[in-house]
């Protein structure tokens, strides 16, 4: 470990002969592990913020329930108050046609002009009802049996429908981990015992001059370990530049959907692709070495 | 130093390189061994640093065991020596002076004095004015001196060069031996191959070994100085 410390010096030029001895297999490994941390990176924020959407919909579950058109005022109050007396039901509150149109006119921001179309209010009032998700089915059971409802909207499809997305962005998350995981690993082990092949005469020389084994293979673990970090941090670059952009994209007409802070989400995304990078160059670096042992 | 009893060296292929071995090296001794190509020098030498295993008999350097299993020992045992190979082995690339600093930096060595030894050592072989010079640029003259400082500057208790005279001028030839001479000293014992029996005929202080087909003929035990 001494030996290490005070030949620091000797161990990066070392390792820089190594690269330079296959340079370009080099540059082709650092940037392909770049290339494939990216995609890693962009599944895995694909993957946190679909949970994250879903999480947020969970926590806000809300349904709308639409009663005829024929009840006046007070049947709608009590209407709200006997939904706001089920079981699960946190809170209920009557929306009227007004407060549609304005919430109408807040989602389509810009797009509202088109309101304005419209000679009439086309919202119809509507009881709104916060809901514990979980007992969604017996809520929609028992609305089902009071009279003057004419229909519920939940958002369980939609829910549904991302809970399915995100599932699949997980399974595909998964491949592309092990994909990724694999072939750091294989690149990154070959290119160490093409260094190890291009000085076996050195290192020959080293082990009869009784070098540990730990000195000769340090400078290709730092080989590898620059080689992963390097593509762990041009792909974070890329990844951070990236959502970066597709958050300015989505702030336009998906403004509505509940995205996770940018900043937090990169820098966790980051430290993750550092923390795989370092992890699978290490395990390159140990396949790498073990193989060419002999 | 050195005890070998009844060593044999069968090389996969079936050569029996080295046959019932029998030597004993004390400390402050030089040997000579001689002997014609393919006589088994290079492999006597090589089972001394552990590079080869005896296939028979037993073999202690230093104190330590030749055999199989004993890597870590052995690679202990080749720190105290200082070995100059007959192909020198020297890394390309390098200067004169790393190259001998590289055959410290594993070394118990203060770091500190990694650079002075290595400086001193080139002093000492006369390649003070190479010391910067990439080796590829060195001729085999200076090559060899360049091994033999790396080896010298590693502070070896056993120093063993394999045919260091080999393909140089009288001179130089002379000039190295006489060089290896003068590290030796009461506590290190030194052992060199050559060709050039007629330099070291008159060294009545040297063993003198001669190698016939692997098998050791004792032709002269050294007189005490
Ligand atoms: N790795 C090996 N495998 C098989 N045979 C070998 C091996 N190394 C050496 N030999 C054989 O062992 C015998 C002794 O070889 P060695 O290199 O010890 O000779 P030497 O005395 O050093 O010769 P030279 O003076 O030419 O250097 C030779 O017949 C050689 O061919
Ligand atoms: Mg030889």
């Amino acid at each position: 470990m001494k030996n290490i410390l005070y030949n620091t010096g000797y161990f990066i030029k070392e390792t820089k002969t190594i690269i330079r001895l296959n340079l370009l297999s080099n540059i082709l490994s650092f940037l392909s592990i770049g290339l494939i941390f990216f995609i890693l990176a962009m599944m895995i924020s694909g993957w946190w913020v679909s949970s994250h959407i879903v999480l947020a919909i969970q926590e806000e579950a809300e349904i709308s329930i639409y009663y005829s058109e024929d009840m006046d005022a007070a049947g709608a109050d009590r209407l709200a108050e006997e939904i706001g007396n089920i079981e699960g039901v946190h809170e209920a509150r009557l929306v009227s046609k007004e407060e549609a149109y304005s919430r109408m006119e807040k989602i389509l921001g810009k797009e509202a002009r088109v309101l304005e179309y419209l000679d009439d209010n086309p919202f119809n009032p509507f009881i709104e009802a916060k809901i514990q998700i979980e007992d969604i089915s017996l809520i929609l059971e028992k609305l089902d049996l009071i009279e003057g409802i004419e229909h519920v909207r939940d958002n369980r499809e939609v829910l549904e429908r991302i809970l399915g997305i995100s599932q699949t962005i997980k399974v595909l998350g998964y491949l592309i981990i092990t994909a990724v995981g694999i072939s750091t690993t294989v690149i990154i082990s070959h290119i160490i015992r093409m260094g190890i092949y291009d000085c076996r005469e050195q290192i020959n020389t080293l082990r009869l001059m009784g070098a540990p084994e730990a000195f000769i293979g340090f400078p290709f673990i730092l080989e590898g370990l620059l080689l992963t970090m390097g593509g762990g941090a041009l792909s974070s670059a890329l990844a951070a530049y990236a959502l970066k952009y597709l958050y300015t994209q989505a702030a336009g007409p998906i403004a509505f959907i509940p995205l996770p802070p940018r900043e937090a989400l990169a820098s966790s995304l980051v430290m993750l692709i550092m923390f795989l990078s370092a992890s699978l160059g290490t395990v390159g670096v140990f396949f790498g070495l073990s193989s060419a042992k002999n | 130093m050195i005890e070998a009893k009844g060593v044999c060296l069968e090389y996969p292929d079936g050569t029996m390189a080295l046959k019932n071995i029998e030597l004993s090296v004390k400390p402050g001794e030089l040997v000579y061994v001689i002997g014609p190509s393919g006589s088994g020098k290079t492999s006597l030498l090589k089972l001394f640093m552990g590079a080869e295993y005896p296939t028979a008999g037993s073999l202690r350097v230093l104190g330590q065991h030749i055999s199989k299993g004993q890597a870590s020992r052995i690679r202990g045992l080749r720190r105290m020596i200082g070995p100059v190979f007959q192909d020198f082995r020297l890394i390309k690339g390098r200067t004169a002076l790393e190259n001998v600093m590289l055959g410290m930096r594993f070394l118990d060595i203060p770091s500190g004095c990694i650079r002075e030894n290595a400086g001193n050592a080139l002093k000492k072989v006369g390649l003070e004015q190479k010391m910067l010079s990439l080796v590829e640029h060195l001729s085999w003259g200076e090559c060899q001196r360049v091994a033999i400082a790396r080896a010298v500057s590693r502070e070896p208790v056993l120093i063993i060069a394999d045919e260091p005279t080999g393909n140089l001028d009288k001179d130089n030839a002379l000039n190295i031996l006489e060089l290896l001479k003068s590290f030796r000293d009461d506590n290190k014992a030194i052992i060199i191959t050559t060709h050039a029996t007629h330099l070291i005929e008159d060294d009545r202080y040297a063993v003198h070994i001669r190698m016939d087909n692997g098998n050791m003929i004792m032709e002269r035990p050294g007189e005490l100085r």
